[in-house]
């Protein structure tokens, strides 16, 4: 998959509700007509979405990212040999990434292995800008970052954390649209939240008891 | 893209830690020389870790996908239809990252929409909570329109009424193979109750002090 950098997505804040919507109907006037319907049908909400301030931002230098979480996606092509040993390697781990939790930034990260194991599909949800978090990959955790990222096309290695951004960036594909739940919430901010819940638990208990 | 569901969960014993150990060493030993150097250094943490890790944590996120603890994730590639893309980009940036529904909808962490190949083919990469089939039902139940306005931009759409859509999705889903969540126990509703106890303690120690 060829990567397409993409990020001509500025905001459209120019146009009224009444324009967005007009134009919703002419670019779905040859939809399938599933889509038709739906659009008649979904009205009501898209006017209200489309009538509230843009929640859309960058990222940095690439990405999308909605209040303090941001997306990073990147198809990475696999060098000889590399797609048995990353799937070996994750294997092994076993859903284990100690390596995450002490970056102690990333919200959650998938491995996808695509078009017959000759790319992985990395796709992961961070907080912040893409490069302070790739230099805190860089600083904290190089080896762990060395041992998977090694399996695939022209990778410079973590020992060289400017050129290892450049080459992420360089096959990362920014999203056209990207949703947080809790845009507000990064991950130390929900480890200090899930603490505070558990201590007003034990509180109630010992009123309660 | 070959599709492989795998979800081990055996309990490990010494031995079968310094198999996996092993096994990781033959994997690389025809790795670039970077990364035998990492997995020297990281060999360590690795083995540790692998000995308190009585099981596997992945597991199955039903149909299809893996979970980790109550989060799982969903990851399709799939054919523009024709006309789609622009359909689907035009929609996402009126909407500028303002998806009410996925907020109704109340299971959903995060998604992305990215394009690819030229606009010949798109990403929807999504962390939701619990199993596939009750979240596609919820779906279908809690914003079919807005489901159809986005998902008719896709070659072959049936429609979320359709009997045929979960075979829709089914079919251009590919599990991760890797999949990692920061807070696995949390769910949206969970997160949802802690934000609100994370403020009423903060107001309540106001008052205090």
């Amino acid at each position: 998959m060829p990567t397409q950098t993409a990020t001509e997505n500025r905001p459209q804040q120019s146009l009224t509700v009444d324009e967005k919507l007009q134009k919703l109907r002419e670019l779905y006037a040859d939809a399938p007509e599933v889509g038709k319907a739906a659009l008649q049908n979904g009205l009501p909400m898209l006017t209200k979405e489309l009538a509230a301030p843009s929640a859309a931002q960058t990222a940095g230098r690439i990405g999308a990212r909605q209040g303090k979480v941001s997306e990073l996606t990147v198809f990475l092509p696999f060098v000889k040999g590399g797609a048995k040993r990353l799937r070996g390697f994750l294997q092994l781990l076993e859903g284990n990434f100690r390596a995450a939790d002490a970056v102690g930034t990333v919200h959650d990260m998938r491995f996808v292995f695509v078009d017959n194991d000759t790319k992985l599909l990395f796709a992961t949800a961070y907080d912040g800008d893409f490069d302070p978090y790739i230099a805190d990959f860089a600083a904290k955790i190089p080896n762990a970052m060395d041992l998977w990222l090694c399996n695939f096309e022209g990778y410079p290695g973590m020992r060289n954390p400017a050129a290892a951004a450049d080459w992420i960036a360089n096959h990362q594909i920014a999203a056209e649209a990207w949703y947080v739940n809790s845009p507000d919430l990064t991950a130390a901010e929900t480890r200090k939240l899930e603490r505070v819940g558990k201590a007003v638990d034990e509180l109630l208990d010992k009123i309660g008891g | 893209m070959a599709t492989q569901t795998q979800s081990a969960t055996e309990p490990k014993s010494d031995a079968a830690v310094e198999q996996t150990i092993q096994k990781l060493r033959k994997l690389y030993a025809d790795a670039p020389e970077m990364a035998k150097v990492a997995l020297e250094h990281v060999l360590p943490a690795l083995t540790s870790q692998a000995l308190e890790a009585q099981a596997s944590q992945t597991e199955s996120a039903g149909r299809i996908g893996i979970r980790l603890g109550s989060v799982s994730e969903l990851t399709v590639i799939a054919p523009f239809a024709p006309g789609g893309a622009e359909r689907l980009r035009t929609i996402l940036r009126l909407l500028n990252g303002n998806f009410s529904g996925g907020q109704k909808v109340g299971t959903l962490h995060d998604m992305r929409f990215v394009f690819l190949d030229n606009d010949t083919k798109f990403l929807f990469a999504t962390a939701y909570d619990g199993a596939w089939d009750p979240y596609i039902d919820d779906f279908a139940t809690k914003i079919p329109d807005e489901m159809d306005v986005v998902f008719s931009a896709f070659e072959g759409w049936p429609g979320i009424h359709s009997p045929d859509v979960k075979d829709w999705i089914v079919k251009h889903q590919i599990p991760a193979e890797g999949w990692y969540v920061a807070h696995p126990d949390l769910t949206v509703a969970e997160s949802g109750r802690l934000k609100r106890v994370g403020k009423a303690v903060e107001e309540f120690l106001d008052q205090v002090s």
